[in-house]
């Protein structure tokens, strides 16, 4: 794993090694938080010295929890609804499109996809990154370009915000294909006028925007995640 | 749920140290990984597992911080409904499984004691007996023997107090305030310590 999102110039007090120790109180928490949700570059700081300083909790002695709270862990488990259908095999999705081959893994199963989905030859994939490199959705094209469809890979909470899926086509402005989920895979009928622009080279982004998506029609909000095309 | 004795436990601290104890910490470290992706999947069977070998290292880290039992459970429960929902998001090549859920329970324990709802209770300071904070050595267990070292390396470069008043910090979850009480010194001194000391930590880190 690599440190290199933690040793950027710290000018300013280093927040997030603050945020990491304990030091703020609950609003400069929030206030961080609201940050770091923003800022791929703050994550990876977190979790730098998450990596680090989280050696110190093994001066601990472990102390075995009374067996009540496993019972009500498994209580409360016990409220929620079973996974079902698609969404069952979507930690495998994930967990294939994480690690440090990330993109071939993430690759190599797309193409496991694709090969139940269509007959191309030469289908084209994304894996969408997020700047701090880890991936977040993988996006594969339908044989004969008429569609798209994109399987969420990791999964931070955006909340309330939409996601919104573009198309750059290399020299063009950012096109709309429509919003997407975190929480399943989306399938999108790719627009005819858009079909042309899908091909090698081009970029897949997914950008955070209000609900309902962009106002604009160009993105609005911070891009979470982005990818080339790429012939498999 | 029984918790068979001769389970291994992560992050007993002052284990064996060696090639063995590295394997077997790979291996435990491989496991958790495994648990955590078949948790991913929906699988009680595994969020068990988990608990059995994490809970008591969990528990430890949020008694220590809250200074209460009870509200030590409450937290405790909400660590692992946090991570049955939230293990898709694991990542291994970003973090240790154990670094993660130690995160989860760090975070979730200075919450609440941030939130106001423990703002009355007046915490012991003074009760510091079960961390040894001369025992450089006793870091063990969960992380790579390399990242114990270097830490370890990095906090004795600091000034001494200074080295201790990241402990306290991490440990006990102390805001700058009680750290600043705890060691007698005024705020502002206490804030350039900490911040002084992360630098140095980073920059003896990277080196």
């Amino acid at each position: 794993m690599s440190d290199e999102h933690a040793t950027g110039s710290a000018d300013g007090p280093p927040v997030a090694g603050e945020y990491v120790l304990g030091v703020l109180n609950a609003a400069e928490r929030r206030a961080f938080e609201a940050r770091m949700a923003q800022d791929p570059a703050l994550r990876s700081e977190v979790e730098y010295w998450e990596r680090r300083l989280g050696v110190l909790a093994s001066e601990l002695k472990p102390i075995d929890p009374p067996p009540r709270v496993w019972a009500n862990i498994e209580s409360a488990l016990a409220a929620r609804p079973a996974q079902s259908g698609f969404w069952h095999h979507l930690p495998f999705w994930r967990w294939a499109a994480i690690g440090s081959a990330a993109v071939a893994a993430a690759s190599f199963v797309a193409l496991a996809y694709i090969a139940r989905v269509s007959t191309a030859n030469e289908p084209l994939v994304a894996t969408l990154q997020a700047s701090g490199g880890q991936s977040r959705f993988v996006a594969a094209i339908d044989s004969g370009g008429r569609g798209l469809t994109i399987v969420p890979a990791s999964l931070p909470d955006f909340g309330q915000r939409a996601l919104e899926l573009w198309l750059i086509a290399p020299g063009d402005h950012p096109r709309s294909l429509g919003l997407i989920e975190l929480s399943r895979p989306v399938h999108i009928d790719l627009p005819n006028d858009l079909m042309p622009r899908v091909r090698p080279e081009a970029t897949l982004a997914v950008s955070s925007e209000p609900p309902g998506g962009s106002p604009t029609g160009l993105p609005t909000g911070p891009v979470i995640a982005s990818g080339k095309l790429t012939n498999l | 749920m029984t918790v068979a004795p001769e389970c291994a436990k992560v992050g007993v601290m002052s284990g064996p140290t060696g090639p063995t104890a590295s394997l077997e910490r790979d291996a435990a470290r491989k496991q958790l990984v495994a648990a955590l992706a078949r948790v991913a999947g929906g699988d009680r069977g595994a969020l068990q597992l988990l608990y059995r070998d994490t809970s008591a290292k969990l528990f430890a880290v949020c008694v220590r911080i809250l200074r209460d039992e009870g509200e030590a459970e409450d937290v405790l429960q909400d660590v692992y409904t946090t991570v049955w929902q939230r293990a898709g998001t694991f990542d291994p090549a970003r973090a240790s499984p154990i670094t993660w859920l130690v995160a989860i329970a760090r975070n979730r324990s200075i919450d609440r004691l941030r939130s106001g709802a423990m703002a009355a209770r007046t915490r012991t300071m003074e009760e510091a007996d079960d961390v040894n904070d001369n025992a450089p050595n006793a870091l063990a267990q969960i992380e790579s023997l390399q990242e114990e070292r270097r830490l370890t390396d990095c906090l004795g470069e600091l000034e001494p107090r200074h080295a201790v008043a990241i402990r306290f910090a991490f440990i006990d979850g102390m805001t700058y305030d009680e750290l600043a009480r705890r060691m007698n010194v005024p705020l502002g001194t206490m804030k350039s310590w900490i911040r002084r000391s992360l630098l140095r930590l980073r920059e003896c880190l990277e080196r």
